[in-house]
């Protein structure tokens, strides 16, 4: 670093030098507050500090980068995964570091909370820090960087400054290396570099620099990875009831909470997006519906009344079927095999497992999810995000669901990975099956191909109409007026 | 943790074991070669030796594999010790009752310790399902109490009416079991002890109920998401791995002591769970951990006979074993992937 070889021995070391990482997933310690876990992340925290000016910091970190951080004295734990995130960001530029890398740390945030972020990170660059996006998102890249490297399976595959190039190339380039990752487990990656650069920040808020790649058609996602897996035959029969409703929710708040009461109900084949940033409410009311919250009101998946203490197995005894917002930790058990991963909850076999039966299933859902990997004997955690990710729709649209719940179920998948996802959700909902689906993504909502509505503190917006542009939908999710 | 460091780290642990008990036998004065030599004969180099161990290594092996099947779906059951005294407790009840039908009475002492084994660890799992209570403090205080009421049974209910000591009714030779092998003091229990053991391994890695309690213990989260009954597989294991310690106890009586008396055990339930964590909570080579200890254990007395060294000088190695064997997963966790 400057000029000098650095070697660090942890992560701490590298922080104190002034290289500084906001990681995918949040490294945050759950049982501690918001105050207590910033202090440990800011470098330039004195050894011995006030817990009053800890949670000073707080105050001072959510104004001066305009980010929602919780409040101070939060368990860390309790906070939906968006706030996590947010501190992450929020303690890396605290310690204005010198480098600074982020790895995929738009996924969860709203468009204004980008807008603040990317000038947040231009503020970085023009102070002469350096500053690496990893990042799927071709828009973040063309609004905020001056140079782009984009790799696949590990090789460069174009790097070059952003006024060189365009988003067009740079997105048929991104489509044609997942094409040929079709026998690695990597995602393909954009990386982002920012430097002293001289154009102010264009924030991916309104106009993205290439719609039909930000937005791809319907006909795009069958041309994508997605392709092998639209056309896959379900190997199970079933029959299909189009009467009754999937889901129907009345009178609807999570427990202890004053928010207001929602409803909603989904009948065969409908597929809703909750559209919200973290922490609004959406999450927690999918939660609820898949038994992992207690609820007041009442929800009923095909007909059958869940009780409201929350309660997994009745969710999925009346069909449910739940992808978790955090693959990793509540969507597989990553250090089981692929094939056990798909086993569960109910094994094969009555004295001994079925292990026969078990990798004939693994086999099936391999292939007809796509799921890359050498074979049904590879431990989940080895495999990458979107792997793992059609790994978690292999199992859960496996037996035939009434209802699917699914949170950010494309949370950091790059563009063919994300369509595949989306292609499997309408295609179980094309089944018989309803979906819920929550995302805090105003690109994307209205790619799943059903109704979106919008969640701010609680409270459920009407249908809006298709074609909503995103800037809107943005502001509808930050509480303003659209 | 791939296979090679699987082989390395229980070799390396059982060098370091080697090494300290050199060390130790080194400061006692004596020559390391001669107490190790004394060690070794004193633990297999007779039938009567052999028959110490494998005596020995009983209770270690099942409270061994109850630890096993209580880290393995992710619950810390540090109550071993006061499951295996519940079980000693209740078989030392039921057999002198039945002792005119010997097999009846052997069935009958067997059943009801894994049955008080199991009771005996339900508080704990109750209230950690209900009230979130960390079982590793309300099982280790179940000990207490279980040293407490094994002290109280051999002096109340429980005491001989025959003879001065506090302890219970001695079993008849027709109830006790016979040896094994002649010269030897060991008995089937210990054949049971084993086959336990290797049924455990079964059960977790072949069955689909071992699939699950391993996923609950890997991942609870997403075991719950996915939908599996937590609360139930917890449950199950707390009681299995509580009957496991109440049967070793049931057996300390029925093959060893004959009778209750107090204190009653010499902290073979801590013992098992040191020997589960050196087996790295796989059951058989846990089990292998508990024969080891089992072997120091019986050396230990002919070392000190045979040149001085204090047989409390083996009754360190399990614990420096064990720290250098989490020693050495710490480490291997950190630089894994």
């Amino acid at each position: 670093m400057d000029g000098r070889r650095a070697r660090f021995r942890s992560a701490r070391d590298a922080r104190d030098a002034g290289l500084a990482l906001v990681p995918q997933h949040d490294l945050l310690v759950g049982a501690a507050s918001v105050a207590d876990n910033l202090a440990l992340l800011d470098r330039n925290a004195p050894l011995f500090e006030s817990a009053r000016a800890r949670r000073a910091r707080v105050t001072r970190l959510t104004d001066a980068f305009g980010l929602e951080l919780g409040r101070p004295d939060d368990r860390v734990d309790a906070l939906p995964v968006g706030t996590r995130q947010r501190i992450e960001i929020a303690g890396a530029l605290a310690g204005e570091p010198g480098v600074l890398i982020l790895d995929e740390p738009t996924a969860v945030l709203s468009p204004d909370e980008t807008a603040a972020l990317f000038a947040a990170l231009r503020k970085r660059a023009e102070s002469g820090a350096a500053v690496v996006l990893i990042t799927h998102r071709l828009a973040e890249v063309f609004a905020g960087a001056d140079r782009l490297t984009l790799l696949a399976r590990g090789k460069t595959v174009k790097a070059c400054r952003i006024d060189e190039t365009t988003a067009a190339e740079i997105g048929g380039l991104l489509i044609a290396s997942a094409e040929q990752t079709a026998l690695s487990e990597e995602t393909p990656k954009i990386f982002l570099e920012g430097e002293e650069g001289e154009e102010p920040p264009e924030l991916p808020l309104g106009a993205p620099a290439s719609p039909d790649l930000n937005h791809p058609s319907k006909k795009s996602t069958a041309r994508s990875a997605a392709g092998s897996a639209v056309s896959a035959v379900s190997p199970f029969t079933f029959e299909v009831t189009r009467r009754g409703t999937n889901l129907e929710v009345v009178g609807f708040r999570p427990a202890g909470s004053r928010a207001k009461q929602i409803s909603l109900s989904l009948s065969p084949g409908e597929l809703l997006v909750l559209l919200a940033i973290d922490g609004n409410g959406a999450d927690t009311i999918a939660a609820a519906v898949a038994g992992l919250q207690p609820f007041a009101g009442s929800v009923r998946v095909a007909g059958a009344a869940l009780p409201r203490s929350g309660d997994p197995l009745a969710f999925r005894a009346a069909g449910g079927a739940f992808v978790p917002a955090d693959r990793r930790e509540e969507g597989l058990v990553l250090d089981l095999d692929i094939a056990e991963n798909l086993a569960l909850p109910a094994p094969p076999g009555r004295l001994f497992l079925d292990r026969t039966a078990m990798r004939a299933r693994a086999a099936e859902g391999m292939a007809a999810f796509a799921v890359r990997a050498s074979s049904p004997a590879i431990r989940a955690a080895a495999l990458s995000g979107g792997n793992q990710q059609k790994l978690v729709l292999a199992r859960e649209l496996a037996g035939v669901p009434r209802l699917v719940v699914a949170i950010h179920p494309t949370r950091g998948l790059d563009l063919a990975a994300s369509a595949a996802v989306r292609a499997r959700l309408a295609g179980a909902c094309g089944a018989g099956a309803s979906a819920l689906v929550v995302t805090a993504d105003p690109d994307e909502a209205f790619l799943y191909g059903g109704g979106v509505r919008v969640v701010t503190r609680g409270a459920l917006s009407d249908l809006l109409p298709e074609g909503t542009p995103p800037s809107t939908l943005g502001r509808l999710m930050a509480g303003l007026a659209a | 943790m791939s296979a090679p460091r699987r082989v390395l780290v229980p070799a390396a642990a059982a060098g370091a074991a080697i090494a300290s008990l050199a060390a130790l036998a080194l400061l006692a004065g004596a020559s390391p070669l001669d107490a190790l030599r004394a060690l070794a004969s004193g633990s297999a180099g007779s039938r009567a030796a052999l028959g110490e161990t494998l005596l020995r290594s009983t209770g270690l092996v099942l409270t061994a594999a109850g630890a096993c099947l209580a880290l393995r779906t992710g619950v810390l059951n540090i109550g071993l010790e006061g499951q295996f005294l519940a079980g000693a407790a209740a078989a030392a009840a039921v057999g002198p009752a039945l002792a005119g039908i010997p097999l009846l009475a052997r069935a009958a002492m067997l059943l009801a310790a894994a049955a008080a084994g199991a009771l005996w660890v339900l508080p704990a799992a109750v209230l950690a399902a209900k009230r979130n209570v960390p079982e590793v403090l309300s099982t280790i205080l179940l000990n207490l109490i279980a040293a407490t009421a094994v002290s109280g049974l051999v002096r109340g209910a429980l005491r001989d009416p025959v003879g001065d000591y506090p302890q219970s009714r001695a079993l008849p030779d027709a109830v006790r079991l016979a040896p094994l092998f002649g010269g030897g003091r060991a008995t089937a229990a210990v054949l049971l002890a084993f086959l336990a053991a290797a049924l455990l391994a079964v059960l977790l890695s072949a069955t689909p109920l071992g699939l699950k309690l391993r996923a609950v213990g890997l991942a609870p989260a997403a075991s719950r998401a996915i939908g599996l009954p937590e609360a139930r597989l917890k449950l199950l294991a707390f009681a299995g791995s509580g009957a496991l310690a109440g049967l070793a106890g049931g057996l300390e009586v029925l093959a060893v002591t004959g009778r209750l008396y107090d204190p009653f055990s010499a902290g073979t339930g801590y013992a098992g769970l040191a020997a589960a964590l050196l087996g790295q909570a796989q059951p058989v080579p846990s089990a292998l951990a508990g024969l080891f200890f089992a072997a120091l254990g019986a050396g230990s007395s002919a070392m000190q006979r045979d040149t001085g060294v204090p047989a409390a000088v083996a009754s360190l190695v399990p614990g420096i074993l064990v720290l250098a064997v989490l020693a050495a997963r710490a480490r291997a966790g950190r630089s894994a992937p």
